[in-house]
């Protein structure tokens, strides 16, 4: 009970900053150009480079909404708050559905089954699962799931603002205990489609949980940046407090144990095998300049991270938290270059342009959608039956 | 810290966590640095209202961690690539990804024991049989009690204090 619990309680409209504005607008921009550019010129670049970025987006978005999920399914109160973040965050499930259409087209380029020449090499048992009408299907499923479950569950708390009827809290209990169901299943099942059949001779059974500790531990990297900049915005004041950010910290660096620990569960299964159809996945990462980008996730995603977030001062320190954030959402761009580039180009890396240039389109979709969100709806979920525990919230340890 | 003999003292009995809170506050600012607030459950605020520093605990837990992967390393290293090598198919002796789980194991444990350890020290266990203070503290009674070798010791002072901070009773007792 510092001196924060007295600080006035003000919230006011949402505006993003002119800057913000112009580099949503300029990132959307070199993202058509390069879109555009890339269907003429360079084809597969073009394909790679938008499944990484598609899939990193996706990643954020999920996260966001499991985030969301998992607070409500356990009747979290000090996360109140700041729920109305990674709300904002979910807005992006349209966009991941139509951009999940648009990557249709790219299938023939991306994977042995998308090509009908190279289909027919594939196991009998492969080729059943991954039949292109297949694979679609399960990704809409996905996609029209989530965007389904973000409209809900984040319509009641929307709704809540106005009438401040509790019912809906209890309404989204229940909500969020299906979502957590499906997001099992169908995130699973989403990253082992567009990511682990591009090496279709490889399977690994942790793969679903790799994609899913890299997500939320990538979510909660996002949040922190969010929680930092609201907290010292001109929009709130006394709603989110260093408290706040002390326990976005520690999930952060929980994740990042987590993240490591499923990493390394896939690889010393592997390597002690060492059986010749497992293999292949890490020996394609070790050759040809790999190895470096293999040990720098290993530094950079871990070992950084989790050495630097260990001290309570530096969770609750905005320069030191902010700094491992985006040095996670890099390392989340990286690790997701490393699934998908080894697999291509002769398993040479090549990183330029292109990749960038995509990127930046889907990140300018991402704040774009967020940021409309946040201007249209209020900043926090004012009418949460739970508030008052998020505004009393103290991390005494 | 430990303490090995009981000291006698004043003790404020209060029946309200806000009074107690405040007044432990009070007490502080009054000058006194050796009291202790006794509530049957941790109450927010009341490391900052006593002014207690942060615990020495998570360093113990950093540096046993530390020792423990050290240790572990040193344990396998010395089992399987000094005094009896296995050829393991066909992998070198020393092979660092098979060591990783040993490593963490004796890391967790080597933490986990110490800190437990350091608390034990830091809270003077095993305290077999102190003195009772009033036997409502475990229940819904909260005090503050004044050791008579604190700065500034003074009975009827401390007694009038706490009678000013709204203490339900005032009692001269031993602690520890």
């Amino acid at each position: 009970m510092g001196s924060h619990s007295h600080q006035e309680l003000k919230i006011s409209k949402f505006e993003a900053p002119q800057a913000l504005k112009s580099a949503i607008y300029t990132f959307l921009v070199i993202g058509i150009i390069t879109f555009a550019l890339g269907v003429f010129k360079n084809p597969e670049r073009l394909w790679t480079s938008y499944l990484t970025a598609f899939f990193y987006f996706a990643s954020l978005a999920c996260g966001a909404m499991f985030f969301i999920a998992f607070n409500h399914a356990a009747k979290a109160g000090w996360s109140a708050s700041i729920r109305r973040f990674a709300e904002a965050m979910t807005s992006y499930f349209p966009v991941m559905l139509i951009s999940s259409l648009v990557l249709i087209l790219g299938f023939k380029y991306l994977y042995a089954w998308g090509n009908p020449e190279t289909f027919h090499n594939l196991a009998h048992s492969k080729q059943i699962y991954l039949q292109p009408w297949f694979v679609i299907t399960r990704m809409l499923i996905f996609g029209l799931g989530s965007w389904y479950f973000g409209k809900l569950i984040v319509g009641n708390s929307l709704k809540q603002d106005n009438n401040g009827d509790h019912a809906l809290t209890y309404k989204n209990l229940s909500l969020s205990i299906g979502y957590i169901a499906f997001f099992a299943i169908f995130f699973t099942l989403f990253s082992i489609d567009l990511m682990m059949s591009l090496l279709p001779t490889w399977y690994s059974t942790i793969y679903g949980i790799y994609c899913f500790a890299a997500a939320i531990q990538s979510t909660m990297a996002f949040l922190a940046i969010v929680i930092v900049w609201m907290r010292n915005s001109p929009w709130l004041s006394g709603y989110v407090t260093e408290e706040h950010q002390h326990d976005i910290g520690k999930f952060l660096k929980g994740f990042t144990v987590f993240w490591a620990y499923i990493a390394f569960s896939q690889f010393i299964l592997i390597w002690y095998a060492n059986i010749p159809e497992e293999t292949e996945f890490y020996i394609l990462r070790s050759l040809n300049g790999w190895m470096p980008v293999s040990f720098a996730l290993l530094i950079f995603r871990f070992i950084v991270p989790f050495l630097t977030l260990l001290p309570r001062g530096s969770k609750r320190n905005n320069t030191i938290l902010v700094s491992i954030s985006v040095l996670v959402l890099v390392m989340q761009y990286v690790d997701l270059y490393w699934l998908v580039y080894p697999n291509f180009y002769d398993g040479v890396p090549k990183f330029g342009g292109w990749e960038i240039g995509i990127f930046l389109g889907f990140a300018g979709l991402f704040l774009l959608t967020m940021t409309k969100f946040m201007t249209k709806h209020n900043l926090v979920a004012v009418q949460d039956p739970r508030l008052h525990e998020a505004l009393k919230h103290h991390v005494s340890y | 810290m430990a303490k090995k003999r009981s000291i006698g003292g004043t003790a404020g009995i209060f029946l309200k966590e806000s009074t107690v809170l405040k007044a432990a506050a009070k007490v502080r600012e009054s000058g006194f640095i050796k009291f202790d607030a006794i509530t049957p459950y941790p109450v927010h605020g009341m490391e900052e209202a006593c002014g207690i520093k942060r615990s020495w605990i998570p360093y113990v837990t950093f540096t046993a961690g530390c020792a423990g992967l050290l240790a572990a390393l040193g344990l396998v290293y010395y089992t399987s690539v000094i005094d009896w090598p296995i050829n393991v198919g066909g992998k070198p002796m020393f092979s660092l990804p098979a060591f990783i789980p040993i490593m963490f194991e004796l890391t967790v444990l080597f933490a986990a024991l110490s800190s437990v350890g350091a608390l034990f020290y830091i809270c003077g266990m095993p305290k077999i049989d102190p003195p009772v203070i009033d036997k409502d503290l475990t229940c819904h009674k909260f005090a503050i009690f004044i050791p008579e070798n604190d700065v500034g010791y003074n009975a009827e002072r401390v007694e009038k204090l706490m009678k000013d901070l709204g203490a339900d009773e005032v009692k001269k007792v031993a602690e520890y």
